[in-house]
């Protein structure tokens, strides 16, 4: 009995099987066609540069089994780094501030989407769609090109290391170990999947539906918001455009770790790993020189084998 | 336990309760009923606290309350059980008995461990034996229901309400259901009871109380009331014969068989004819793989193997169209989320099956739809505005009437009714036993599936069994009667026929 | 259909049909109201060339948002279709042809070409089970990158100058632009609203197993609603091209945002079975309209983005009013 019991946890779905695989297959692949690749600064580089994605994958990933989705993700980044780099531009004394004021940005914009949804009814894709546009252009008429700047020290967010461990990409990681089990341990955090996988039946047993879908997108946002101090920190100033490719990225690793879109069902662990397939084969395909064009191809030829294998059989005609 | 005085609750265009009064006390069973739309399902949200009355007063546990939402109710201990079963299909049995409540360890998380004994203790209370750890969507209907009464003693339930609990499940897991019920009952629980059927109201309840568009009929001692009293009180008349006169032997070659029909997970190995005009019963305890039979045969689900001969001709497995379009039709369980087309008006909805017969070229012509509406409303009495009306707000029984409209139009040759009364009050009941024997007496065949015993028995002339995906056995004329068919449907099999 | 219009719980019952003409007319007269304002913000607005020009700038997002409106009516979506414009213009130059007699072979191979696009997508909704968002999402990815990978980023290849004349040019003083949005209005609307094939499609986005149950061939009817917007998107997407005159890889961008904005200004519910072509055709219309008053306004471009997220969510919050109110 006991033994079943501690195996019960661990019982792993195929999805996580398959993307851990793939995952070892790239890295096979890479190895073997270059030595530059199976390198421990490589492998820092990887972690670094797979760090935004993770940020905003966790935030979405949260949404998703809350049974929703947050389209804004990508636009909040750019605002959110345009307002970094002006407030530490005009104001590098109080960059500690202004990184918290960022985060709670983020977290407000986040209750404002779920908000709408709840009050006005309307679909999250609407809503956040409409809360991207929105924002997009706030920010493009503050600055169409990067501008702002902060104080040195920011940087070493993005390109600090702690023990020979990218600063940033640890951070990710405690972010995703934190999330994990937050929504799977604490009473708070599995009211995400319930209200995800069935709305009526939590209203009906009482639990808080609303403040849990608020807080669900609120940490959405505040996922941007670390994506967003990590991109500033990287380059050294805000741009409007940065967070443009985000919105559609951080769905893919979400889908492939097997989080269902539908809600109710979802892993932490599985956008993990999935952010690093993506981050990994990105860097791949970089050191074999395929163009980026193609890398397209292959991102999207991913994401739609990762769903197919996701499907479950029904038995209708 | 509970009072509920004067209580009045309007919706937009209708009062849903109109200076109702209700009492329940502790340690007792009191039976709701009423027709659709009496308003039984209104008071009991009212119960909850998921509506709030306009006017009128409840006292529970002997304090005046008002509660914000059912979250209040339900931590004051009062527990309702409604027909779509508020569980979380994803979670696992231990997780939904505990939802909400989670028992948590010393850092503020959940104690796994505690979980697990609790949800097994509450279960062997209840006399059942369930895996703490199954997953809810893989356990029967009538597990799932358990799981719900666990929750409820979880919470420590003062008041219990059960809406409808075996509108799902019957025999012997309704037997089951019921010692639950008395076992709560003695142990102090009060019960409140919702039910259509009333031999379950005279068998459990010790109160019934009568509601009736939306007012209080009254409240009577079950031991001093008779079932056709409670008949007059809920339909505001007497009652004759509820069902039509069975049919005499029909012609002998049948224009429906199946041979060895077999479909994962639940259907093993079916096989019957069906002759013209006949009506035949097709009984059995939920999850016998009734309804699986009925997919089977018309083609929405797939068949493993086994043949369905219509008229001679085999039907080829998974094309519903080819079906319809030689004659069989289906009238599934589910008319809401399956039957009918909400988003389409009343006419759409009785053209859908035979919308090539209402071609004109590549058009359609509503206008004979609409005029064939016309004549269906006619010819069934349909309560509703006009061939254009939407459905949606319909009441089940002209709903169902809409969809008998639509088979009896689109499939002369067999018919299958997948619980055609289901939800619907005792009037159209009887206005819908008129259709189906008008239709046999036309030549149509007709196979009806239900879980109501005294239907099945009122209507069919023969009657199969099933027992898990099989059929277990045939019953006719003398023979049919309620104690023969459960017993066919819950005995171990005698030595198994090939 | 697992994965279907994600976060819209298959159980929850479509939306009560909303009055059509009714919706339509509402429409219509906030249409009227939107000219007024740009009419009283420049009088020139009311000028026939200028209304002409604003007829032909929105001719191609009128042809994508009625497509879209089709997928998703069968309680879909259609992320492909801005990558599905830019591809087919970049296959039309991929022609390399001057003769005009090429211009049928062209659109014939170019409309062949997006049929096949949203056949894929469609199969790949209904045959693996893919959700439409990803499916869609997938299919543009991939064709971008193919696009890009074809071209190296830079498109070169002739057109005939027939194009030119297709997208700009007039037969009896109504740019040709138009007359095809109105043909196509016209048709989409007909197949819609009045044939058996557009009561199978109105049937299925309702409810698919409901339609199954009397006798749909529901795979069918949902490979053809994204067949159609495939077709429409290609249409648009030459139109588009002989509009602008050039052809870049990113032709069309911002078409996937719009038309989905335009279907539903247009009262396309995203759960599927309820909606009209010309709604569709008005949204788009109340889209263009409002861009240009920002333009006349004097506005950066940018307040375009600011008012179309309004007007997004508060059309969408408005319609869902309107139809549960009932």
């Amino acid at each position: 009995m006991s033994a079943e019991r501690i195996m019960r946890p661990l019982s792993v779905d195929p999805t996580k099987l398959v993307v851990s695989g793939l995952l070892l297959m790239v890295c096979v692949i890479g190895a073997a066609f270059n030595e530059r690749f199976a390198t421990w600064t490589n492998l820092t580089n990887v972690i670094e540069q797979s760090a935004a994605l993770g940020f905003v994958a966790l935030g979405q990933t949260l949404v998703v089994v809350a049974g929703g989705i947050d389209l804004s993700i990508g636009a909040l980044v750019s605002a959110l780094s345009v307002m970094i780099g002006f407030a530490g531009q005009a104001y590098p004394e109080w960059m500690v501030a202004i990184i918290l004021g960022t985060v709670a940005a983020g977290a407000a914009v986040g209750a404002v989407n779920a908000a709408a949804v709840i009050l006005l009814g309307v679909h999250p894709l609407i809503v956040t769609l409409g809360t991207a546009t929105i924002l997009n252009g706030l920010t493009l008429i503050v600055t169409r090109q990067p501008a702002g700047s902060v104080p040195e020290w920011v940087e070493g967010f993005a390109y600090g290391r702690v023990l020979g461990f990218p600063v940033a990409g640890l951070l990710m990681f405690g972010c995703f170990v934190l999330a994990g089990f937050w929504l799977t341990q604490y009473p708070s955090g599995r009211r995400l999947p319930a209200v995800g996988g069935s709305p009526e039946a939590a209203r009906l047993s009482g639990l808080p539906v609303r403040k849990t879908l608020v807080v669900a997108y609120a940490l959405s946002g505040v996922g941007a918001a670390l994506a967003a101090i990590y991109f500033v920190a990287r380059t050294g100033t805000g741009d409007p455009l940065v967070g443009e490719p985000l919105t559609l990225a951080s769905i893919t690793p979400v889908v492939v770790g097997g989080t269902i879109l539908g809600g109710g069902r979802g892993s932490v662990l599985g956008t993990l790993l999935g952010v690093f397939l993506l981050a990994t084969l990105n860097n791949l395909l970089n050191y074999l020189g395929v163009s980026t064009f193609l890398q397209w191809v292959v991102q999207g030829l991913i994401i739609i084998t990762a769903v197919s294998l996701h499907v479950e059989r029904r038995r209708d005609a | 336990m509970i009072e509920l005085s004067g209580i009045t609750k309007r919706f937009p265009g209708v009062k849903s309760l109109d200076n109702v009064s209700f009492s329940a006390a502790r340690g007792e069973v009191h039976a709701l009923v009423g027709e659709n739309g009496a308003g039984k399902s209104t008071l009991i949200k009212t119960i909850a606290g998921a509506y709030e009355p306009d006017e009128g007063a409840i006292v529970f546990d002997g304090n005046p309350v008002k509660w914000a939402g059912p979250g209040e109710a339900k931590a004051a201990g009062i527990h309702v059980i409604y027909q779509e079963l508020i569980l979380f299909p994803e979670l696992s049995v231990a997780d939904n008995i505990y939802i909400g409540q989670e028992p948590l360890n010393r850092f503020g998380f959940v104690d796994r461990r505690a979980l697990e004994k609790g949800a097994r203790a509450i279960l062997t209370r209840l006399g059942h034996s369930l895996d703490p750890f199954a997953k809810l969507k893989s356990l029967t209907v009538a597990d799932q229901q358990m799981v719900e009464i666990a929750k409820a003693l979880v919470s420590d339930a003062k008041l219990l309400v059960l809406d409808e609990p075996t509108a799902v499940i019957s025999g012997r897991e309704a037997e089951l259901l019921f010692a639950t019920v008395r076992r709560l009952r003695d142990h102090g629980v009060c019960v409140v009871y919702i039910s259509h059927r009333l031999e379950e109201i005279f068998a459990l309840a010790d109160r019934v109380t009568v509601l009736k568009d939306g007012k209080l009929v009254g409240t009577r001692d079950v031991g001093k009331i008779s079932r056709d009293d409670l008949v007059a009180m809920m339909v505001g008349r007497p009652l004759a014969d509820i069902y039509p006169p069975k049919r005499l032997a029909p012609s002998d070659t049948p224009v429906l068989s199946v041979c060895g029909l077999k479909a994962a997970p639940r259907l093993k190995d079916v096989s019957f004819d069906l002759r013209p005009g006949e009506i035949l019963g097709l009984a059995g305890l939920v999850g016998s793989g009734r309804s699986e039979t009925a997919h089977a045969i018309f083609g929405s689900l797939q068949r493993d193997a086994g043949d369905v001969i219509l008229d001679g001709k085999l039907l080829p497995p998974g094309r519903p169209d080819q079906a319809i379009a030689r004659g069989l039709g289906l009238l599934t369980e589910d008319r809401k989320g399956e039957g009918l087309l909400m988003n389409l008006e009343m006419s759409a909805n009785v053209s859908a099956p035979t919308l090539q017969l209402f071609r004109k070229g590549p058009f359609v012509d509503r206008a004979a739809e609409r005029s064939v509406a016309r004549e269906e409303i006619a010819r069934f009495s349909i309560a509703v505005p006009g061939p254009a009306a939407d459905v949606k707000p319909l009441s089940g029984g002209n709903q169902q009437k809409i969809l008998f409209a639509r088979w009896a139009r689109a499939c002369r040759r067999v018919v299958i009714l997948d619980e055609p009364t289901r939800g619907v009050d005792i009037g159209a009941k009887v206005e819908i036993y008129r259709i189906i024997h008008d239709l046999a007496a036309s030549g149509v065949a007709i196979l009806v599936i239900s879980s109501e015993l005294p239907e099945v028995l009122g209507l069919a002339g023969r009657i199969l069994v099933m027992k898990e995906g099989r059929i277990a056995g045939e019953l006719a004329g003398e023979q049919a009667d309620e104690e023969s068919i459960m017993r066919l449907a819950t005995l171990d099999a005698a030595p198994e026929a090939a | 259909m697992s994965g279907n219009a994600i976060f819209v719980p298959a159980s929850k019952a479509p939306e009560i049909r909303a009055n059509r003409p009714t919706e339509v007319l509402i429409l219509l007269g906030f249409l009227a109201m939107l000219v007024g304002i740009a009419a009283v913000l420049s009088p020139a607005f009311l000028s026939a060339s200028n209304l002409r020009d604003i007829l032909v700038q929105a001719a191609p997002l009128c042809l994508v948002a009625m497509g879209q409106a089709f997928v998703i009516m069968v309680r879909g979506l259609d992320l492909s279709v801005g990558s599905l414009m830019a591809t087919v213009a970049v296959l039309a130059t991929a022609f390399d042809a001057s003769s005009n007699l090429m211009i049928p072979v062209i659109f014939a191979a170019c409309l062949a070409f997006a049929a096949v696009v949203g056949l894929a997508s469609g199969l790949l909704v209904t045959e693996r089970n893919v959700s439409p968002f990803l499916a869609t999402l997938a299919m543009m990815i991939v064709l971008q990158g193919t696009r890009f990978a074809y071209t190296q980023g830079s498109p070169s290849g002739r057109l005939p100058d027939g194009f030119r004349v297709l997208g700009t040019g007039q037969f009896i003083g109504i740019p040709i632009n138009v007359i095809v949005v109105v043909v196509a209005a016209v048709f989409l609307g007909l197949l819609l609203h009045r044939s058996a094939v557009g009561r199978r499609i109105v049937t299925v986005g309702g409810s698919v197993r409901a339609a199954r149950l009397v006798g749909i061939r529901h795979k069918r009817v949902i490979l053809l609603a994204y067949v159609i917007s495939s077709l429409m998107s290609g249409l648009g997407g030459l139109f588009l091209v002989g509009y602008v005159g050039v052809v870049d890889n990113w032709v069309g961008r911002g078409f996937e945002l719009d038309s989905i904005v335009a279907a539903i200004i247009g009262g396309v519910a995203l759960s599927g079975g309820v909606g009209t072509v010309a709604g569709a055709l008005l949204g788009a219309l109340v889209l263009v309209v409002i861009f240009n008053i920002v333009v006349i306004l004097g506005l950066p471009v940018e307040f375009q983005l600011i008012i179309k997220g309004f007007v997004i969510v508060f059309a969408a919050a408005i319609h869902i009013r309107r139809t549960s109110a009932r």
